[in-house]
């Protein structure tokens, strides 16, 4: 049951003979559930979950995939030793690896790095990261690549997640923290509109505060392309075109001037650009908009007065909007909707993304990106530089500039400027757009090393594999996507021989010469305590959030510094927005289509996503037995019209295809989705990878691809 | 204060929770004892959990020749006595759900216990604590009765099952689709 009187009232834990409890979060998506991991005293193995339900976010609730996070520990595929492929031709495939001692793996790494670089310069070796690991690692990743490895190209797989999100909130708000208020004020808001996400399946834990606004009366409004659960029970199904969410709130926008649902004051008084955006919003009539979205007008009218009317409201968005090549435009032109209204900057109004990765909040503030430093500091600021340069003790000079995004990073690697990789915490081969582009990149590099747990599907192109700890095996913090700094706690010791990825780095950054800037750190905690130092003064500025405080307090909200001592659960409630005026933007945003629209050879939307089994590539929710059963394979979505235009049937295969690639899958008949979309998980690898058929068209600011729209044909086999 | 399970049937997102975490509770040897079933798969995404219900006069136990079934003083109907099963399969046949399941190796039935390894102390079964959804609730009975005065239909039926049961009476309770009709909105 739902706040604070549950917390009132929160049930004992059980504890069987011989266990204990270890207190932690769950490894996968940004809702960062709370669980209690339970250990045999005896073997001290992790041995099971049990709910933690003084957690104040998610009160014992998980999802399937948090149910049995705890499976992955002392998994049958668990990666025990180093593993090295001498014969490059089996690259791309599982052949041809041999157990290796750390010290031949490591010393092999340094010396084909070094040899590359020599030859060609520090920038063609990269590092290719990943956010569903602790802020430690990530801030511990940015430096290692610039201070180590001395390359500019670093970035990493939220640029196929949060890019888009964090570049909408910094041009509209001037900051990128993904919610401006804690998940608790969701159920107590009185409208909530949801754009582009699939709640119930990749934050399910959401839900119960979701449906509570319903059930105390309030409005839920959902704009998605297919009926997913959360639409399906909707006061108001918004169900557009893929592709089209720039004019939907635009039209919003339009509406809300229209009615007289603005706040003139805060207009006036916290924000830019509001003469041009009306201006540009005028075309957007629900009627002009209808033709774009494929929406009613009555239902765009009914959207825009709920939204209006309701005292409080929360406009939220996820990858749907944004992993678009507008993705940008899409979120400020949603963030738009509140701050025309007056809705942000007081509890139960404001806006939010869900973060998709654990630690995707946190894992992007920190030094991962290509152009950022801890922080959230910008590597092109020379000021921000010299900050960071004096928590690293290297000089301005040595810093590297800014390189490329992640898709990006495989153009470079098709034109042989980059010709190493180290790759870590992500699983490109299955998550990366254009597959057929970015595996064969991948396979011409002249030496790549991954470290995973597991043998990922990009494991297969590597020269090296590292074996790495599961988030079980460490300890950290990771951001939640409230922007809340929680800790994980390590609950069983590393397994085998592996490793965690900070003291791989280390032991590489020893080899390179470099030990001096690392060797100091002999702790996770080590790391957080210079991670803290090095946001200091940064907008993400964690120097306040100790691993005390954070147990202390369940957890801590940044900025958390010598002004606000015990963080900031609410931004803006000084109605203060982080551009240099105080103000935030209200942005005029012309709309623009899909990068690429049906025609007549391809005349559907293809649109992919998650189910609620799976996290990310699948590379660990595939070998958890029960998710596995759950959703063994990936399907194609088609509405019963479409099927019988194509004379195709439930659980037939069919041949799908697009101008980059092709793939077999079963069909799925359901009346839950447009009759002009189809829809694919993308969870899944090899033949299988829906990504063979997407379209990489970048969003000129983000660089975040468009993995959610693109034009397809199906041809029955 | 006495607790008892509540089914707010349309919640449900078919997310199996429910199901993963039965496998978790100290008596239940991993193996899971309800069911979601999709109801409608190729129109829309409704799902409901078919939970053992807790009857009070249960048809499982008192079709089992050898009393192998125990009602528990909670009113948890227990799964069968490994002991005492014979493997007749009566209890399914019986139970109006289908619920109690059958082991074919072991020539064994197994059934929901309600977690009662946790709800014989007051804590929560694993299926209610994890469901991401509250469609799944452990509820005072106080709690329970303003359910069921607030969920009429307009046809004048109860969202909330009450007199007369369907079956028979049950420890469980569950509402029936339509619990929002007749919310009064608040603006
Ligand atoms: S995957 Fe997300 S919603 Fe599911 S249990 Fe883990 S953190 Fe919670
Ligand atoms: S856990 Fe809850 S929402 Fe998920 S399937 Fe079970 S009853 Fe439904
Ligand atoms: S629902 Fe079925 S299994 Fe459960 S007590 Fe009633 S008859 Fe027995």
């Amino acid at each position: 049951m739902l706040g604070d009187k549950a917390l009132k009232d929160v049930p004992k834990n059980v504890i069987h003979p011989n266990e204990e409890l270890i207190k932690t979060h769950c490894s996968y998506c940004g809702m960062q559930c709370g669980m209690n991991l339970r250990v045999n005293t005896k073997t001290n193995k992790i041995i099971g979950v049990e709910p933690r339900y003084e957690w104040p976010v998610t009160e014992g609730k998980m999802c399937p995939k948090g149910v049995t996070a705890y499976q992955q520990t002392n998994h049958k595929d668990r990666l025990l030793k180093p593993l090295i492929r001498d014969d490059a031709s089996k690259k791309g495939t599982k052949e041809g690896f041999r157990e290796a001692s750390w010290e031949e793996a490591l010393d092999l790494i340094v010396k084909n790095f070094k040899s590359l670089q020599g030859e060609y310069g520090e920038d063609t070796v990269s590092v290719f990261s990943g956010v569903s690991m602790t802020n430690e690692k990530c801030y511990l990743t940015g430096k290692f690549a610039r201070v180590a490895l001395k390359t500019k190209y670093i970035d990493y797989n939220g640029r196929f997640c949060m890019a888009s999100a964090a570049g909408g909130s910094l041009r509209s708000l001037g900051v990128d923290r993904g919610s401006s208020l804690p998940w608790t004020d969701l159920h107590q808001t009185d409208c909530l509109f949801i754009a582009g996400s699939n709640t119930a399946e990749c934050h399910p834990t959401s839900m119960y505060r979701v449906w509570e606004v319903q059930n105390r009366g309030g409005y839920l409004i959902v704009v998605d392309p297919r009926e997913t659960p959360i639409a399906r029970r909707a006061d108001l199904h918004l169900d557009l075109r893929p592709g089209t969410d720039l004019a939907l709130a635009n039209c919003m926008v339009h509406l809300l001037i229209k009615n007289g649902h603005i706040d003139e004051e805060f207009i006036n008084q916290h924000t830019n650009g509001f003469e041009e955006t009306k201006e540009l919003v005028e075309l957007f009539t629900p009627e002009y908009t209808s033709e774009i979205t494929g929406v009613s007008p009555e239902k765009l009218i009914r959207a825009a007065e709920i939204y209006g009317k309701a005292p409080n409201a929360i406009v939220m968005f996820a990858r749907g909007v944004e992993q678009q090549s507008k993705g940008v435009d899409n979120v400020s032109s949603y963030i738009n909707m509140a701050l025309v209204t007056g809705k942000i900057g007081r509890p139960k109004a404001g806006v939010a993304t869900f973060t998709g990765q654990g630690n995707g909040q946190g894992g992007r503030e920190h030094g991962q990106k290509s152009d950022l430093l801890p922080g959230y500091r910008k590597i092109t600021n020379p000021q921000h530089v010299k900050e960071v340069c004096e928590v690293w003790g290297i000089t301005p000079e040595e810093m590297p500039g800014p390189g490329v995004s992640a898709y990006e990073l495989f153009e470079l690697m098709d034109k042989k400027e980059i010709r190493g990789m180290y790759l870590l915490c992500s699983n490109p081969a299955v998550s990366a757009p254009n597959l057929n582009f970015v595996r064969n990149a991948m396979k011409n590099l002249d030496f790549m090393v991954c470290s995973d747990f597991y043998l990922s599907e990009s494991a297969e192109f590597a020269d090296v594999v590292l074996p790495t700890t599961t988030w079980s095996e460490d300890e950290g913090t990771v951001t939640n996507l409230e922007g809340r700094i929680i800790k994980i706690n390590q609950a069983q010791k590393p397994i085998g021989e592996s490793k965690t990825d900070w003291e791989i780095q280390i032991e590489i950054a020893k080899r390179y010469g470099k030990g001096k800037y690392f060797e100091h750190l002999k702790t996770a905690k080590d790391i957080a305590d210079e991670f803290r130092l090095a946001t200091k003064g940064g907008n993400a500025d964690y120097s306040g959030a100790t691993w005390e405080k954070i147990e202390e307090q369940n957890g801590v909200f940044w900025p958390c510094n010598e002004e606000n001592v015990n963080g900031t659960p609410h931004m803006f409630l000084d109605k203060k927005f982080y551009h240099p005026d105080g103000k935030a933007k209200i942005c005029a945003l012309p709309y623009r289509p899909p990068a690429e629209e049906p025609d007549e050879i391809y005349p559907l939307r293809l649109t992919t996503g998650r189910v609620v089994y799976h996290y990310l590539s699948g590379n660990q929710t595939r070998r958890i037995p029960f998710l596995k059963d759950m959703c063994p394979e990936p399907y194609v979505e088609i509405h019963p019209e479409l099927a019988v235009k194509y004379q195709i049937e439930h659980d037939e295969l069919i041949r799908l295809y697009t101008r980059r690639g092709e793939a077999t899958y079963k069909v799925k008949i359901t009346e839950a989705i447009r009759k002009d979309t189809v829809f694919v998980p993308y969870h899944f690898g090899h033949k299988e990878s829906i990504n063979l058929l997407t379209n990489a068209a970048l969003d000129p600011m983000s660089r975040m691809p468009e993995f959610k729209v693109c034009a397809a044909q199906i041809e029955k086999l | 204060m006495k607790k008892v399970l509540y089914i707010e049937l349309e919640n449900c997102i078919g997310c199996r929770s429910c199901l993963a975490a039965c496998t978790q509770c100290g008596g239940h040897e991993e193996r899971n004892r309800n069911y979601v079933i999709d109801v409608n798969p190729f129109v829309d995404r409704q799902t409901m959990p078919m939970m053992c219900l807790h009857c009070e006069n249960p048809p499982c136990a008192r079709s089992c020749p050898v009393q192998a079934i125990q009602v528990h003083e909670t009113g948890a109907v227990l799964s069968a006595m490994t002991e005492k099963c014979l493997g007749c399969q009566n209890c399914t046949i019986a139970c109006p759900y289908g619920i109690p399941k059958f082991d074919v190796e072991q020539n064994l039935m197994y059934k929901c216990d309600l977690c009662i390894d946790r709800t014989k102390d007051g804590i929560p079964p694993m299926c209610a604590s994890v469901c991401p959804t509250d469609t799944l609730q452990w509820v005072t009975e106080e709690e329970l009765a303003v359910k069921k005065s607030q969920f009429r239909l307009s046809n004048g039926m109860m969202a909330s099952m009450e007199d007369p049961y369907l079956e028979n009476k049950t420890n469980v309770h569950v509402s029936l689709p339509g619990i929002l009709e007749g919310k009064e909105k608040l603006f």
